[in-house]
């Protein structure tokens, strides 16, 4: 939350002497964050971050307590003024107070009273200056006084049309809502309540009051007004909370309330406004003050031990110096022995376990002041073993240095990538609240995503792009199998793509991997390992390859180094042979099936491609003895005939 | 043969190599190294000399041999004057391809803590609302979760563990992290996705975070201080400190906010960064809660936690001021191929 405070209206409550850029710099060390300063009508205005665990420093006054407490750390002499709002006088005019049923239960305190003869003026310029300053719409004196006092001292007021009430009955009713009743708020829209929310009702079961939200058409001020019933109240915060989320009615008085302001705060606030009706509205008081306040709010003890303090911070902060440094913040504070024991102001309810006490003194002493050093603990050695962050990168690495670009797209994508992915959409895990119609499913895979970076890229042909991220597997009631994807998508071709998946595989020292195919499938399947485990997918449709590979298989068959291998003591021969091939056949299934024939065949390498002929690099090696060619002759034959035989092929050339 | 005349040999043969200067790698290979060549026919014969004399004709014909692959590699780079080569072309660049600058700050930010003792794990991405939110000192309909703009994935909430929610943060690895180590140490770096539901300039609905958490008996704000500015200084270059200043999160107390000092005026104040200073992100000591959430003894045992946008982090490097951060997420190559 921000708030706007200007400088002089601090001053008000501030007794200091100090420029606006010093005591930003100064309050945003110790303090709530002043993020910007604006320079409007001769004054500075503070914008500043109040944290929503510090409600009570959204006010001025709460503003002013802060830097009063934070100032003199920097040896800027401050004091908080003493708030000086009058006793409300007796009334002048006997108007009938409501009649208010209380629930203890749903709210902590109400306090009213009945201010009679407002005469509608404009608001004073003084008033208006501030307000606008703030960013607030300026009405009239009898509605701007009460958003007045609210921003002042931090508890939110509100002004019924007391005629308004007197008509309904004059009678407040404070219960909860059942479902389906209607309530219509006063900028004219109306509601149908949940159920549970906290109401105002009338005699006749009329909602009269959103309590701490908004007020209804049905009771509030409006151009008529002249009689006004000034009313503070201290709903529950959860009820707030609930019936401003519920409704999404999201006021200042609803954020403020929802979290937990200080009841006792009204009173202050009452006796400001009573002093300003009668000042800017010639206002009566025409009722004596209803307050009813049932159990006094009060916080309890918090004991903190120096231990404590040096267990958070590494240094000793003397017990009577971190007293000095709360009482600035409104706790009354004992040393007992070693313990500070601390009772904080009720509108510190964020002040409750000793880490609490800790960080008021830390951040008065200056955070800054605090040293700096690295751990001189233990240092952990316990990964965890289904990860390899250091092959996720070297795979990046590879990939990109051989020309691939690695790109990262959204989990979520829309019903038509979702289908594309092979799996039924309702078998796919769906957002409940989904922001944009491209984002609704959890994918399940990461091709139609890659497809539409290729889609997006025209210009570039071929281009292929990588991603390593997690596809979604809807898994029963428990969360979704995420598993870690690398997926490959490019537009050149399939051999090109294939053969990257060859040469990273070979880099991570994966010996046992076949790639298989299906007669009229446009699929095949990666396996690993001894135990022919299938790790991945390549397709190939419409020109465009694409390859899925579990992460974690890789990591589970990579190796950080190869099986060395004694260099071969006997030669190599190798030499080309050209076979002209039917069209359709299965050369990879050709080639598993020539390199089976003889074990001297140790490597087949297809090389080149033109027409229907394919050219082998074959390599023969025996590692007993040097092979002659009058020993390879018989093996070169038995290829000829296998290709002849069993493909329909036909050697291009002589045979030797 | 005597050791004297071997050596009188290698002089003789090495007068020879320099003679044959002009011979072309492949001749000077066959005439001096093939299996009939000079030098190999001589190098055999040095059995044939006085054993102890032996080892001093081994040096002068190790510096033959020296010599001689000199020569042939020479020969390789002799060019023929006639050949007339345009020095002025183009080079011919090989395709090169980019990893994503997210995975490039990621690997920076991974050695940088691993090399100060982290560990960098994974959690789930889709992940219970306990993990997410109520462990983490969050309860049910907490004002605090407003801050968290959250995507529930429609299916049955678990009775324990609450809704199924995208992460909204990296803090789901804290909890986790207890859970999988069962005490300390921990000095753990979790890397992941995030989500939330806001798009704009700023703003896109899936990005990175990096949680750090580091429990311990005796972790103090100071080593929260030190592990920031260790952080700051290799991230952003010699002389980059940090500052923390008092904020608010559910799951830390004390909390701070992270300012690191402008790199480009060091921390004077600049068109850039405006106060000296740019804002990062949050941290705090694990709260009692949180350490309890995850089975650990908060008298015992304190610790420090950070989570900042990785996204935020990395352009505040010089030079690297992205003006619309969807495009991280847009897969357009001409944006990806700066990187």
């Amino acid at each position: 939350m921000n708030i706007l405070i200007p400088h002089s209206w601090l001053l008000e409550h501030l007794d200091v002497a100090i420029k606006p850029k010093k005591l930003q710099e100064y309050l945003s060390l110790c303090g709530p964050s002043v993020e910007q300063i604006y320079e409007r009508a001769g004054d500075s205005i503070y914008d500043i971050e109040v944290t929503t665990n510090r409600s009570d420093a959204m006010s001025v006054r709460g503003i002013a307590r802060e830097a009063a407490a934070i100032l003199p750390q920097f040896g800027v002499p401050a004091k908080l003024r003493p708030l000086t709002v009058p006793v409300v006088p007796k009334p002048s005019k006997k108007l009938e107070l409501p009649s208010i049923t209380e629930n203890n239960q749903l709210n902590k305190r109400t306090l009213c009273i009945v201010l009679s003869d407002i005469k509608r003026a404009q608001t004073p310029a003084w008033m208006a200056r501030r307000l606008e300053a703030i960013e607030m719409n300026v009405h009239d004196a009898a509605i701007d006084i009460t958003n007045y006092i609210t921003h002042e001292l931090g508890h939110p007021c509100h002004a019924f049309d007391y005629d308004k009430l007197v008509a309904t009955g004059n009678k407040i009713i404070i219960t909860e809502a059942t479902a389906g009743e209607s309530f219509t708020t006063l900028d004219g829209e109306t509601y149908r309540t949940v159920g549970g929310e906290v109401v105002f009702k009338d005699g006749s079961g009329t909602i009269i009051d959103l309590p701490s939200i908004k007020g209804t058409a049905n009771t509030s001020v409006d151009s008529s007004t002249k009689n006004i019933l000034l009313l503070m109240e201290s709903i529950d915060a959860k009820k707030v909370r609930f019936a401003s989320m519920s409704h999404a009615i999201r006021t200042t008085a609803a954020q403020l309330l929802e979290k937990n302001i200080d009841p006792n705060l009204a009173t202050d606030v009452l006796q400001l406004g009573v002093k300003l009706y009668q000042e800017v509205c010639d206002a009566r008081v025409a009722s004596e003050v209803y307050d009813h306040f049932p159990s006094l709010v009060k916080p309890d003890k918090v004991i903190t031990t120096s231990t404590e303090l040096l267990r958070y911070l590494g240094i000793e902060i003397p017990l009577k110096e971190a007293k000095k440094m709360l009482e600035r913040l409104g706790c009354v504070v004992e040393i007992k022995s070693d313990s500070l024991v601390v009772t904080p102001a009720s509108f510190r309810p964020d002040l409750r376990i000793p880490a609490d006490i800790v960080e008021e003194v830390a951040r008065l002493y200056g955070y800054h002041n605090i040293p700096s050093m690295l751990m001189a603990t233990p240092i952990p050695i316990n990964r965890p073993a289904d990860t390899n962050f250091i092959l996720e990168q070297s795979l990046k690495e590879f990939l990109a240095t051989i020309g691939w670009q690695e790109v990262y797209t959204y989990s979520m994508v829309s019903e038509a990538e979702a289908t594309d992915s092979g799996f039924a959409i309702n078998e796919h895990l769906r957002l409940a609240n989904p922001l944009t119609e491209d984002k609704v499913y959890l994918r399940r895979s990461l091709v139609p995503s890659l497809v539409a970076v290729l889609t997006a890229n025209p210009m570039r042909q071929p281009l292929s792009v990588f991603e390593i991220a997690n596809v979604y597997h809807p898994s029963g009631p428990s969360l979704p199998d995420q598993v870690l994807t690398l997926g490959i998508v490019s537009s050149d071709s399939y051999r090109t793509v294939r053969g990257v998946l060859e040469a990273l595989l070979t880099k991570l020292h994966i010996k046992q991997f076949s790639i298989e195919t299906t007669a009229g499938s446009n699929q095949a399947i990666l396996v690993l390992g001894h135990k022919n485990q299938v790790v991945g997918t390549i397709t190939q449709q419409a020109g465009i390859t694409a390859i899925q590979v579990q992460v974690q298989s890789l990591v589970e068959h990579a190796k950080s180094h190869p099986v060395y291998e004694p260099q071969a003591k006997t030669a190599t021969i190798r030499e080309d042979l050209t076979f002209g091939l039917p069209k359709k056949t299965a050369v990879g299934a050709l080639m598993t099936e020539l390199q089976k024939l003889d074990k001297r065949i140790t490597r087949l390498e297809l090389s080149t491609v033109y027409n229907d002929n394919y050219t082998f690099t074959c390599y023969y090696h025996d590692p007993k003895e040097n092979l002659t060619s009058d020993q390879v002759a018989p093996i070169r034959k038995q290829l000829v005939a296998a290709v002849e035989q069993h493909w329909s092929g036909s050697l291009v050339g002589e045979l030797a | 043969m005597t050791g004297s005349e071997y050596i009188q040999q290698i002089s003789q043969l090495q007068q020879a190599v320099k003679k044959d200067a002009a011979l072309s790698a492949a001749e000077l290979q066959q005439k001096y190294l093939g299996s009939n060549g000079a030098f190999t026919l001589l190098a055999k014969q040095i059995t044939e000399i006085d054993p102890s004399d032996r080892k001093l004709a081994g040096r002068p014909l190790n510096e033959l041999k020296n010599m001689l692959a000199e020569a042939i590699t020479a020969a390789c780079n002799h060019t023929t004057t006639d050949t007339w080569i345009d020095l002025s072309l183009p080079g011919e660049k090989p395709a090169v391809g980019h990893v994503h600058p997210i995975s490039q700050a990621m690997a920076e930010i991974t050695n940088i803590f691993t090399s100060i003792g982290f560990t960098r794990v994974r959690y789930p991405e889709v992940d219970w609302d306990w993990y997410v939110f109520e462990s983490l000192n969050m309860p049910p309909d907490h004002p605090a979760r407003d801050e968290w703009e959250t995507f529930f994935v429609d299916h049955k909430p678990d009775k324990k563990k609450g809704q199924m929610v995208l992460t909204t943060h990296t803090s789901n690895g804290q909890v986790r992290e207890m859970e999988r180590l069962g005490k300390p140490p921990i000095r753990m770096i979790n890397i992941a996705r995030c989500y939330r539901r806001q798009q704009d300039v700023t703003h896109t609905q899936m990005f990175h975070q990096f949680e750090g958490l580091v429990v311990d008996k005796g972790i103090t704000i100071q080593h929260l201080k030190g592990t920031l500015d260790y952080f700051a200084e290799q991230f952003y270059g010699p002389g980059t400190k940090s500052r923390i200043r008092p904020f608010h999160f559910q799951f830390t107390e004390p909390s701070f906010e992270v300012d690191f000092s402008c790199h480009l005026c060091a921390g004077k104040g600049c068109r850039f960064c405006k106060s000296g200073w740019h804002e990062v992100g949050g941290c705090g000591m694990v709260h009692p809660n949180v350490l309890k959430a995850g089975g650990l003894n908060p008298d015992v045992y304190t610790g420090f936690a950070f989570g900042w946008g990785i996204e935020r982090t990395y352009t505040l490097k010089e030079g690297l001021a992205i003006d619309d951060i969807r495009l991280l997420y847009s897969g357009d190559l001409q944006f990806l191929e700066q990187f």
